[in-house]
């Protein structure tokens, strides 16, 4: 199995598509940790106000916005999956490892592994944002106690994600299929039907992007589950997927 | 290793694709797996190689199927696609697999040198031609140095040097290292010079089995003879008494359904003398054309229909 873990990794290492996934994230992590703490304080609208810095309220939402990467590292776990199919490396892959249920665990293993560093160093960008912008504006938040379980809490969203990518690509095999698909789920079926219709909004909690929620701080006053429940939920979806994928998607005819 | 194909079978819906299949790959020699397009070559292939799950039947190397080998890359070697990731070098690729395979890395360059590709090797293999493709899957191949190759239409996408090249290269693996090869083509003439064995199919099923010799004997009678005689037309007569099928012009006589030492045979019988008396098999795609007639999938009407069946280029 190791061997195959490091296969994998070579294969994530030999093309591009990482470095994107990466700068991409580092990007969104600092770019919104910028804008909200550009906007803290000020008036928005309905009268509600942007926290204000120094407020726990802001320096949890701020650490919080490195979770909303987690859509790129989904993307490069699906990418990492579905590439097999898509430039037709099935073949060799399958004919170098014909126990194809190995190769998927093998991605798994390796994408959580590899998400490891790439989301630490997201993290770490926007913690350096937050840092030092409300620094400059009057107050550097601690990274202790809740700040500190939002930005571990981001963290590990950030690797599980990579877990579910993997699984949604082995569920769909169809590259652009579940990219689409996934980030339809995300930003449509959940992130406004479910919202939209009261008697679905408690089943939120348990969904891919409650579950999300849980492990950071946010301003939603949605009802969650505990950070830790959270990161079980999201596994689980991960896993889940990558076995029924497995099963009955990936063990298909490769013709 | 010797490759046993026993009772293959396959459908994909309603299209029969292989039925009832079954042949044996010897090592030491080189296999051509012959069929016209849509035989089901391909899909025998992927069966055979544990990529697709047949209806019925097996495969086994030495007795075991391809999913139950220890260390497939080291026992079995197949270029099956010529696809790659494009953004990924060829000596990547290779790469990967001996990573995969607990191969040691420097197995990547040794193969790239062995099908001639070391100088391409760092560039993206999406910019490689046909020809450097087939040669990278035949690297990838080559890996676990396996002792059976497997190779769809490795012939594809090659220049006539490249063609050239790899005939010498798998009588050399199967000759030289008595290695089993099983080559597959839609064209015999294309492995006419490389394959000591023929294993021909059409529609799916097994058309012929045996060595090349026994194909251009055409011991069955697959074959025509060419016979030239001042008595034409009274040994067409005594042949036709005894149920071959001739054909008459002049003094020459077209016999099918024989061969030329039965033809040699029965004209000494009838006292009848001749000029000439050769077998027109040589013309080895003749026969192949023959075994396989009306059994591709794609058939099309002769663009010119006063080209007889079987009319040599």
């Amino acid at each position: 199995m190791t061997r195959l873990v490091r296969a994998e990794w070579t294969k994530l290492l030999t093309t591009r598509t990482w470095i994107g996934m990466l700068l991409g994230g580092c990007a969104m992590a600092g770019g919104f940790a910028a804008l909200f703490t550009a906007f803290a304080g000020e008036g928005g609208q309905n009268g509600q106000a942007f926290p204000a810095v120094g407020t726990p309220l802001y320096e949890q939402a701020a650490f919080a916005v490195s979770a909303n990467a987690t859509v790129l590292l989904l993307i490069l776990g699906i990418i990492g999956m579905t590439q097999e199919y898509r430039h037709r490396t099935a073949t060799p892959t399958f004919l170098t490892t014909p126990r194809r249920g190995r190769v998927v665990v093998a991605k798994l293993v390796a994408y959580a592994l590899a998400a490891v560093p790439i989301g630490l160093l997201i993290v770490a960008v926007n913690v350096l944002v937050v840092e030092l912008y409300a620094g400059a504006r009057g107050a550097a938040p601690s990274i202790s106690g809740d700040n500190l379980r939002v930005i571990a809490g981001a963290w590990a969203a950030l690797v599980i994600y990579a877990v579910i990518g993997v699984g949604v690509g082995a569920l769909l095999r169809s590259q652009v299929g579940a990219i689409v698909g996934a980030l339809v789920y995300l930003f449509v079926i959940e992130g406004i039907v479910f919202r939209a219709i009261p008697v679905l909004a408690p089943a939120i909690k348990w969904l891919p992007g409650g579950a999300l929620e849980a492990m950071t701080a946010t301003l939603n006053e949605t009802e969650l589950l505990e950070p830790w429940q959270g990161g079980l939920v999201l596994l689980g979806y991960g896993l889940l997927a990558a076995l029924v994928g497995t099963v009955f998607a990936v063990r298909r005819d490769i013709v | 290793m010797r490759v046993e194909v026993r009772g293959l079978t396959k459908h994909f819906g309603p299209v029969q694709a292989v039925s009832d299949l079954s042949f044996t790959v010897e090592p030491g020699s080189v296999t051509g797996f012959l069929g016209p397009n849509g035989a089901g070559k391909t899909t025998t292939l992927r069966m055979m190689l544990g990529l697709l799950k047949p209806d019925t039947g097996t495969a086994t190397f030495d007795g075991a199927p391809y999913t139950a080998l220890t260390e497939p890359l080291r026992t079995v070697g197949a270029v099956l696609e010529t696809a790659f990731h494009p953004a990924r070098s060829g000596r990547n690729h290779l790469r990967v697999y001996c990573r995969a395979a607990g191969l040691p890395l420097s197995r990547a360059d040794e193969v790239l040198v062995q099908v001639g590709l070391a100088e391409a090797g760092g560039r993206r293999a999406g910019g490689y031609s046909l020809g450097m493709r087939q040669r990278l899957a035949l690297a990838t191949s080559l890996l676990g140095d396996p002792s059976v190759l497997v190779l769809d239409e490795p012939a594809n996408g090659l220049d006539p040097e490249g063609i050239q090249w790899l005939r010498g290269f798998l009588r050399h693996l199967a000759h030289d290292q008595g290695r089993t090869v099983l080559v597959s083509s839609h064209l015999l003439s294309e492995v006419e010079q490389t394959v000591d064995r023929v294993v021909i199919v059409g529609a799916g099923r097994l058309v012929r089995e045996g060595s090349m010799e026994q194909l251009r004997s055409g011991a069955d009678g697959a074959g025509t003879v060419l016979v030239r005689s001042p008595e034409a037309a009274r040994f067409a007569d005594v042949l036709r008494t005894d149920g071959v099928t001739v054909t008459q012009e002049d003094s020459a006589l077209t016999v099918t359904g024989s061969t030329p030492a039965d033809i040699g045979r029965r004209a000494f019988a009838a006292g009848i003398e001749l000029h000439e008396l050769r077998s027109r098999t040589s013309g080895l795609e003749e026969i192949y054309f023959q075994l396989t007639a009306g059994t591709e999938q794609f058939a099309a009407p002769y663009a010119d229909s006063a080209v007889p069946q079987g009319a040599t280029r």
